[in-house]
């Protein structure tokens, strides 16, 4: 394994905990892919067809040929960046499946999916891409923290934070479950966002719902025909129907044909701010906690 | 004894039984007739004209609120996206499933009968292609198909039996095929995929009987052919130009019209200068010889990926107090046009979408470029994206309302400059990044069909990528990309029905038919069809 810290503040990526969204991207991939009609990532039926490996050590990567590479082979479906078009995100791929996993589906295709085996590419090109892929940094590890944990885990436990928030099966479910925070954000960004959590909500890989990627713990406030009013958290949406989580973590499926309005509440969010509520020392001294949840499960 | 006369008792009721389910042998005048056999759906986009008009009427504004799933067909294995468009006739429907397979189904209870599955090779090349099949032809007992590694199929339509295959073409240089083929009198007409890797793209005719290749009209000139000099150098080998879309026909005129893919690199203009003809076109032909009659291009000199394969639709109408023999396209740039199939004169066009790249058209169609619209290494945003202000999935025109019907797409990208590459097959040109979730949505928009004006819209969640199919009941059909279809009031927009299977890519043809004095709705979601009825 690796040294999670080492990912801070450090343009590499490799070697590091795949964040909250590239996991979310590969779990559509993974979700994809298996509803094209594949068990798993192992690729077998076009395998024994497909060029052999070259003997000899693992090939080191060029990241720069990578990029040549696939920008004029990969580009068209897996979009400007790797940051997904027809085909899904690949940023962080590599992380989570491993070089060689990636590598042979470069080669050989993703049988049953509209991955195509680029059989005319190297075993070399194919590293290549892989090292151009483990370029491709999603800049949220940013900042560094100051504070102390233990004093951290006070603030978090006398400010509330549990209501909402679960950490390894403990605690509220209105909220994002905070086990794997640590290893999701830097600093910055959870300071950010406990000072202003309407702000900045994430986005996450959509797996073709609302094209590419949509907005997470987006705030609606829906009014019924007869007046009533249900406000809460995006938990699902298509073109009929909406499902919001109001601040008590009951759900609310309506039908869009069904209401009066629906409005998007943009910047609003159900978790407090915490400005002005906690000092600049307690902010740090939870962030410095937050980012030790790597998930204990 | 016994057993023979048990075989002669099983060979009577056989004769006597009434052929329920029997593949007509279908004749070129009952294709010419579509239109008044609604409770067919013999071709794709319903009948020449690719109005995708029904007369059927059963379902209707006042009962459609009650329609109910009458089945579900499961290709296995399950694959997306589907994007075919189903052909009824005779008791039998045959879809297509993404990797080519055709299905012959029960149209009343979505049970196979037969299904033929092409054997594809384990290194099929679709860099740009959608792993997918549109849809069949049946001509005189026969079912042709389009495989992906490049061949065109011919079916007994009663079994599956192949009778006869042609390799149209080399998909390790780049060729597939995934369109729908056009049955004329006696000839099979299919056009190929490939152009965002530098393929020659062309339409091809084929003898119906005996697969044999009739004439071949490429959308690339060569050196010295009109059109040649409108690509600063010879990209005849290389300029894309596919043609996978399926054109429509009229058979007064004899002529076929055809829409043509964008021209490759993809995104990155600088090693063709010019227009690039006739890439972004639509063409139409004369189907006796292959010869082009007159083209009329959308986007001269493309940058966005945007493909005109949209199937041109036929209809008359009055243009200031004349009657006119007109064709409609909304183009993947964001303007729907109206030409003059005769001459292929342009009569109008307006944006249906937003769209940045052109401050209008003038008196000849021609956009009037905005400045600064070419991609760029650092990406520039511009609207319509790359998939278009809508793309391949049809649209539809009603004779009752004469109004348009189309899937809008309200989304922007930027689209991004790369290095032009043409050594196969290494083929890119740059990318595009797209807008994607809150910051786009989808419609259904009628347009007044002679001039483009907006009669109404009814707003989806994502850029929809749905087809549209119209009947006399005053209803348009569609499904949304999260996979609920839906009927509106084919005057008002108004919703009257909804019924959420799931799924994304809801990417098939809808289309309606009538067996047994039952009108059905039949489209796909995700990796299933799903079929609709009255209780």
């Amino acid at each position: 394994m690796h040294d999670p810290e080492k990912c801070i503040g450090n343009e590499k990526v490799w070697g590091c905990r795949v964040s909250g969204f590239k996991r979310i991207r590969l779990v559509a991939f993974a979700f994809l892919a298996w509803t094209l009609g594949l068990g798993a990532f192992h690729v077998s039926p076009a395998a024994a067809q497909a060029p052999p490996d070259e003997p000899g050590p693992p090939h080191p990567g060029d990241p720069a040929k990578g990029k040549t590479l696939y920008d004029t082979n990969c580009s068209t479906c897996h979009g400007v960046d790797a940051r997904g078009e027809d085909g899904p995100d690949l940023r962080g791929v590599p992380a989570s499946l491993g070089d060689a996993a990636v590598e042979n589906i470069i080669r050989r295709g993703l049988p049953g999916t509209a991955m195509a085996g680029f059989y005319m590419i190297s075993q070399g090109g194919a590293a290549d891409i892989v090292a151009y892929l483990k370029t491709l940094n999603v800049p949220e590890a940013s900042g560094t923290s100051t504070g102390d944990p233990q004093k951290g885990e006070d603030v978090f436990k006398t400010s509330g934070c549990s209501a909402c928030h679960m950490i390894d099966g403990q605690g509220g479910s209105v909220g994002p479950d905070l086990s794997h925070i640590g290893s999701e954000r830097g600093p910055t960004s959870l300071k950010e966002r406990l000072l202003d959590p309407g702000a900045n909500l994430p986005q996450v890989g959509g797996g073709g719902m609302m094209g590419n990627s949509w907005t997470e713990y987006l705030m609606y406030r829906a009014v019924e025909k007869d007046g009533h009013v249900v406000e809460g958290i995006r938990m699902s949406e298509d073109s009929f129907t909406i499902v919001l989580k109001d601040a008590t973590g009951k759900f609310h499926g309506l039908r869009k044909p069904d209401l009066r309005s629906l409005e998007k509440e943009p910047g609003k969010s159900i978790m407090p701010s915490f400005k002005g509520t906690l000092s600049d020392e307690q902010l740090n001294d939870l962030v410095a906690y937050l980012l030790t949840l790597k998930g204990s499960r | 004894m016994k057993t023979y006369l048990c075989a002669l008792a099983l060979a009577a009721s056989l004769l006597l039984a009434p052929p329920q389910s029997r593949a007509q042998d279908v004749t070129y005048q009952q294709l010419l007739n579509a239109d008044k056999t609604p409770q067919n759906w013999l071709m794709y986009g319903g009948d020449y004209s690719s109005q995708r008009f029904s007369r059927l009427t059963q379902i209707n504004a006042q009962n459609v609120h009650s329609l109910k799933a009458a089945w579900i067909y499961q290709p296995n294995p399950p694959v997306q996206p589907i994007e075919s468009s189903p052909v009824v006739v005779g008791g039998i429907m045959y879809v297509t499933e993404p990797l080519g397979t055709v299905t012959a189904l029960d149209p009343r209870l979505g049970v196979k009968i037969w299904s033929w599955t092409p054997q594809l090779p384990a290194r099929l090349y679709t860099i740009g292609v959608h792993r997918s099949n549109r849809g069949v032809a049946v001509y005189e007992n026969t079912v042709y198909s389009t495989t992906l590694d490049a061949y065109l199929i011919a079916l007994d339509a009663t079994t599956g039996a192949v009778k006869w295959k042609v390799h149209v073409d080399d998909n390790g240089v780049g060729y597939a095929m995934t369109g729908a083929p056009r049955v004329l009198d006696g000839k099979i007409i299919v056009g190929v995929s490939g152009g965002d890797v530098g393929i020659r793209g062309y339409i091809d005719a084929y003898d119906a009987k005996s697969g044999k290749r009739l004439w071949r009209c490429f959308t690339i000139p060569a050196p010295g052919e009109p059109g040649s000099g409108t690509w600063g150098k010879d990209m005849s080998g290389t300029g894309g130009g596919g043609t996978w879309g399926t054109g429509s026909y009229d058979p007064e005129l004899n002529l076929l019209y055809w829409g043509i893919g964008n021209p490759a690199p993809d995104y990155n203009g600088a090693d063709r200068p010019g227009d690039n003809l006739y890439t972004d076109s639509v063409l139409a032909i004369d189907p006796d010889t292959g010869k082009m009659k007159w083209y009329f291009q959308f986007t001269p000199h493309d940058t966005h990926d945007w493909d005109s394969i949209q199937v041109p639709v036929l209809f008359d109408g009055t243009i200031d107090g004349k009657p006119r023999k007109l064709l409609a396209f909304a183009n993947r740039n964001g303007f729907y046009y109206v030409l003059d199939r005769v001459t292929g004169k342009f009569v109008t066009g307006v944006p249906f979408v937003k769209e940045t790249w052109a401050k209008g058209l003038d008196e000849n169609g021609r956009p009037i470029m905005e400045p600064n619209t070419e991609p760029t290494p650092k990406g520039s945003l511009l609207y319509p994206d790359g998939h278009g202000g809508t793309n391949w999935n049809s649209p539809c025109y009603s004779p009752l309302t004469k109004l348009f019907y189309v899937s809008a797409r309200e989304t922007g990208a930027y689209t991004v400059a790369g290095e032009p590459k043409v050594d196969f097959p290494s083929f890119g040109g740059g990318g595009r990044i797209n807008l994607s979730g809150d910051d786009v949505y989808g419609a259904i928009r009628a347009l007044e069909a002679t001039t483009g004006k907006l009669k109404w819209e009814y707003k989806l969640l994502a850029p929809s990528e749905t087809s549209t199919l119209v009947t006399a009941g005053g209803l348009v059909f569609g499904v949304s990309n999260e996979g609920n279809f839906f009927a509106l009031d084919a005057s008002t927009g108004k919703l009257l029905w909804d019924f959420t299977v799931g799924g994304s890519d809801a990417e098939s043809n809808l289309i309606t038919y009538e067996v047994d004095g039952k009108q059905y709705l039949i489209g796909a979601a995700g990796t299933t069809f799903v079929a609709f009825t009255l209780p």
